[in-house]
């Protein structure tokens, strides 16, 4: 995957002088006294996956819709390749838009859906039929092209819907939740394909799913979402390893929570007291006062067994196991530790479940390394 | 502080705006709603031998001198004469012990339909539409054949030996009751069935999982839940029935005088177009209430689906 | 909940036996050579002959039919235009009035709406002048004004079915909204706005009542000749009439019940 690292390698975000194709500057969405959306902005590059990522109603659909021009924002600008298009209607944007349901038409062959784009530009009759060739060819359905939407299946729907949001070459593609209604196997394949042709075709992408998984393997970077409100930015890995809040946190994966207080700080690590008693001593991104009330946050796969337990030692837990749920590749053991905190570890099964070390009721040591986890402020 | 919307879509919005309401609106305004107005005004008018034959409500008699005369002639004649009276209650007893005729026959039908096997229903629910497309008034007239004393009703019964001489059916108001049954049916079942539907069954296997028996969870699940369907379909059915002409024109006697009836004959008849006019505000003024309670209900039904 | 449905549907077996038999019998004896009804006397298909001899009354359905034609062409637009409004403009001042307006023709007394629309007519005449006389016109203008109200039912229904997102798609494409609502919309209600079209035509041809008060003395429509025909008695001609109109129907709704489990299917 050479060109995935390539494409992560340039990272156009960080570079401060980039210009970016897409820009989300203060939008606000009010539905009456609700706001849907609330003061987002947003920077998106050319050639990004960008994945709006959020529990249903935290308003990532009414930011693509607006993006789309399906809605109009209560306030803010957005640009699109520098032009202002926030009045712009949706038939005049260069943006076009996959929808969750296909809205396919049911009138319309296939070939027809995806010619009808094209039509509305009057493009000539020979280009167009060239041009329809060309993606029924790109997403290999060109057997279909005959056929309407009631007699494809749900993988050949989404295909369809695919090259007709594609045919008129958009700069910018936006993809309502675009693997939801297929099942679970034909959207891992799915998946891999769609990272493929945006690839190939260097069109920037920006989804909107509810998915975390789907987010992490497709996107180059994630806004995750919450009551309108964007929480965070950044890239899948960054995302997952650094949260900066604990909804974040929560949201993507699961996480051990210990809530305490900054007692000491020792060069770029804190020393924080918990209630679960021992210290726990944790990297730090950045200076902080002594006494700020903070989480630990420590994912339950950073977690070892230990096993040299000392009663003075930091990052280290004592507790008992009370539940074990097998899954095969892995176990997620539950462990109450002192205070009747329940942490979450989970140990790769190495060995055949029979021979495992731990079992219910085992008293266990479990220990973590200062820069397997974060600290939280918020 | 919500920023103006960009002007092609306010164009376009005011545009359909101008043209979905607009011209609706206004050819209702001007064929249904100005009418009652008019029809209000010549109620208060008095018959006159001119064309058209009732008297001016207004006139201008001397230079800035208007004169109104308001004449509440008819609705005293309306309310002193028995005949009037009799019609408007005659009018509503039909109308009320229709509605509950059909609702009576209509409710098992419509689910019994409602819980058909699904590939039936169609047809089912297209054999109960059907007749409603052929003509009413023929469909009448086919009672008149069937009720009257030589008729094949009485026919059928005679030669089953079940009476010896025939029935006087026809011109009495058993014969309206049937006819207003037999052509108002369909109204009642559509909407049941419509609302019938709509219940999710699981409700009823519920119930029953809960210990409830059939006939119990009937009264305490389907029966509430449907009081929406009833109430449409009890409208449907009474509010046109109250001002029914045809029915107790072509089956009705002397004695089933109901009021749409009696409206015709003043107006066509009697050509006394003032007296017509109040039958009519009359009318319109007792059929008021429950239509208001029927759009209430419409309203509410559709708040409440998501 | 399989047991006990016999006494449902022996219930169900006489409603449809107490709709069809009256129709049945018409069509039965239409066929009868005698002209007492009630009385079979032998086969004959002479009363369809006459029928077909009976000027006045072809006269009266050919009034008829161009009536209901026109009335179901204007009702149909009307109908639409008031479904997009109620459908696509959720709330706009004078909803509630609207809809009461729309919703009143359904179930008004016909003998309230015929006069009321006469009574507007003569005033309208007396006033502006027109219409000059009474008749095809306003017989039309009376029947669209109630038939529009059971289009607007029908075409609401099937245009708050749509999925809202098939327009936006094309908006997406760069259709522009008229364009959008004429390849788009209208294919896909289309179904509703046939059977809208056809309910709004046999409406019109069905109305005895309005149409007696809003016609003047040289415009009878079929009803009026059946409603003074059947006043005399009853009559072997309009038995054959019934048939044929019986036929007709069947066959216009069958038709439609096929193109509208089409349009469900494609849908």
């Amino acid at each position: 995957m050479a060109t995935l690292a390539e494409r992560r390698s340039l990272e156009p975000w960080q570079d401060p002088k980039a210009v970016p194709y897409l820009r989300i500057d203060r939008v606000t969405k009010k539905f009456g006294d609700v706001y849907a959306v609330d003061d987002v902005s947003l920077e998106i590059f050319q050639g990004e996956f960008f994945s709006l990522l959020g529990s249903s109603g935290c308003g990532k659909s009414t930011l693509l819709r607006m993006l789309a021009g399906l809605e109009y924002p209560s306030a803010g600008r957005i640009y699109i390749d520098g032009v202002d298009v926030t009045d712009v209607p949706a038939y005049s944007r260069p943006v076009n838009m996959m929808f969750q349901s296909y809205a396919l038409f049911p009138h319309m062959s296939v070939e027809q859906n995806v010619e009808f784009g094209l039509k509305q530009d009057r493009m000539p009759r020979r280009e167009r039929g060239e041009r329809v060739g060309e993606m029924l060819d790109l997403l290999k359905i060109t057997e279909l092209r005959k056929r309407r939407p009631d007699q494809l299946s749900g993988g050949q729907r989404q295909r369809v819907a695919l090259a007709r949001s594609l045919a008129k070459h958009p700069k910018l593609l936006l993809l309502d939740e675009p693997l939801g209604a297929l099942d679970k196997r034909l959207r891992e394949n799915t998946q891999f394909e769609l990272v493929n042709l945006q690839e190939r075709l260097g069109i920037t992408f920006v989804t909107v799913t509810h998915d975390q998984e789907e987010a992490m393997t497709m996107s180059t970077r994630i806004a995750v979402m919450d009551a309108g409100q964007i929480m965070q930015v950044d890239t899948p890995t960054a995302i997952y390893e650094f949260p900066t809040c604990r909804l974040v946190a929560e949201f993507i994966g699961s996480i051990n929570l210990f809530e305490g207080k900054v007692v000491a700080t020792e060069g770029n690590q804190v020393l924080v007291e918990t209630r679960v008693g021992r210290p726990m001593r944790m990297r730090a991104f950045h200076p902080m006062v002594l006494g700020t009330p903070v989480t630990v946050a420590v994912r339950p796969e950073k977690m070892r067994l230990c096993a040299d337990f000392r009663d003075d030692g930091v990052n280290q837990l004592k507790g008992r196991v009370e539940d074990i749920a097998y899954l095969g590749d892995v176990s997620i053991y539950r462990i109450r530790v002192g205070d009747g905190a329940l942490v979450e570890m989970t140990l790769t099964n190495v060995q055949p479940r029979t021979e495992q070390a731990l079992t219910w009721e085992q008293e266990v040591a479990i220990e973590w390394s200062p820069t397997s986890g974060v600290v939280l402020t918020e | 502080m919500p920023a103006p919307l960009p002007s092609a879509s306010v164009r376009h919005r005011r545009m359909s705006r101008l043209v979905n309401i607009g011209i609706p609106y206004l050819w209702l305004g001007l064929f249904f709603l100005l009418p009652f107005a008019i029809v209000l005004q010549i109620s208060l008018a008095e018959p006159a031998l001119a064309q058209p034959p009732y008297t001016a409500l207004w006139q201008w008699v001397d230079e800035g001198l208007l004169r109104i005369e308001i004449n509440l002639r008819n609705f005293m004649m309306v309310a002193q004469d028995d005949l009037y009276l009799s019609a408007l209650l005659n009018s509503l007893q039909v109308a009320v012990i229709c509605t509950l005729l059909c609702l009576l026959l209509g409710y098992p039908m419509a689910y019994a339909i409602a819980t058909a096997p699904e590939r039936w229903r169609i047809t089912l629910l297209m054999l109960i539409v059907l007749p409603f497309w052929t003509s009413f008034l023929i469909r009448v007239y086919a009672w008149i054949g069937i009720l009257k004393p030589n008729g094949l009703l009485n026919d059928a019964l005679i030669w089953l030996g079940l009476i010896d001489t025939p029935l006087a059916i026809l011109h009495t108001q058993t014969a309206v009751y049937i006819g207003v049954v037999y052509s108002y049916l369909p109204f009642m079942i559509l909407p049941l069935y419509a609302n019938l539907t709509r219940l999710d069954p699981s409700l009823l296997e519920a119930a029953a999982d809960l210990g409830c028996r059939p006939m119990r969870a009937f009264l305490r699940v389907t029966l509430p839940l449907s009081m929406a369907g009833i109430v449409a379909g009890s409208m449907l059915v009474f509010i046109p029935v109250v001002g029914e002409f045809v029915i107790p024109d072509l089956l009705g006697g002397p004695e089933s005088l109901m009021v749409g009836k009696l409206l015709w004959s003043e107006f066509f008849s009697n050509k006394d177009w003032p007296l017509a006019s109040a039958l009519a505000i009359l009318l319109l003024a007792l059929l008021v209430v429950p239509f208001v309670m029927m759009q209430r209900l419409q309203q509410r039904m559709e708040g409440s689906r998501p | 909940m399989r047991r006990r449905r016999w006494p449902l549907l022996t219930l169900l077996a006489f409603g449809y036996a107490f709709l069809y038999v009256p129709i049945l019998l018409l069509i039965i004896y239409s066929f009868n050579e005698s002209r007492l009804v009630t009385v079979w006397t032998g086969f004959s298909t002479k009363w369809y002959g006459e029928l077909l001899r009976n000027r006045q009354l072809l006269d009266a359905a050919w009034l008829s039919v161009r009536i209901a034609a026109v009335n179901a062409t204007l009702a149909v637009v009307l109908g639409t235009l008031a479904a997009n409004a109620l459908v696509r403009h959720r709330n706009f001042r004078g909803r509630t009035g609207f809809e009461l307006l729309l919703t009143a023709p359904l179930v008004m007394p016909d003998v309230i709406i015929g006069l009321s629309l006469l009574l507007l007519f003569v005033a309208m005449q007396q006033t502006i002048g027109w219409p000059g006389g009474r008749g095809f016109t306003t017989i039309t203008i009376a029947h669209v004004t109630f038939s529009m109200a059971y289009v607007a039912v029908v075409v609401r229904a099937r245009l708050s079915q749509m999925d809202r997102s098939l327009e936006e798609a094309a908006m997406d494409l760069g259709a522009r909204p008229l364009r959008v609502y004429l390849t788009i919309t209208l294919p896909l209600i289309a179904p509703a706005l046939f059977s809208g079209w056809l309910l709004a035509f046999t409406l019109s041809l069905d109305d005895l009542v309005i149409a007696s008060f809003v016609a003047g003395p040289g415009s009878t429509t079929l009803p009026m000749v059946i409603y003074s025909s059947v006043r005399m008695g009853v009559s072997p001609q309009i038995n054959a009439l019934a048939t044929i109109i019986v036929a007709v129907v069947t066959l216009a709704v069958v038709i439609a019940g096929i193109l509208m489990r089409r349009g469900r299917e494609v849908r």
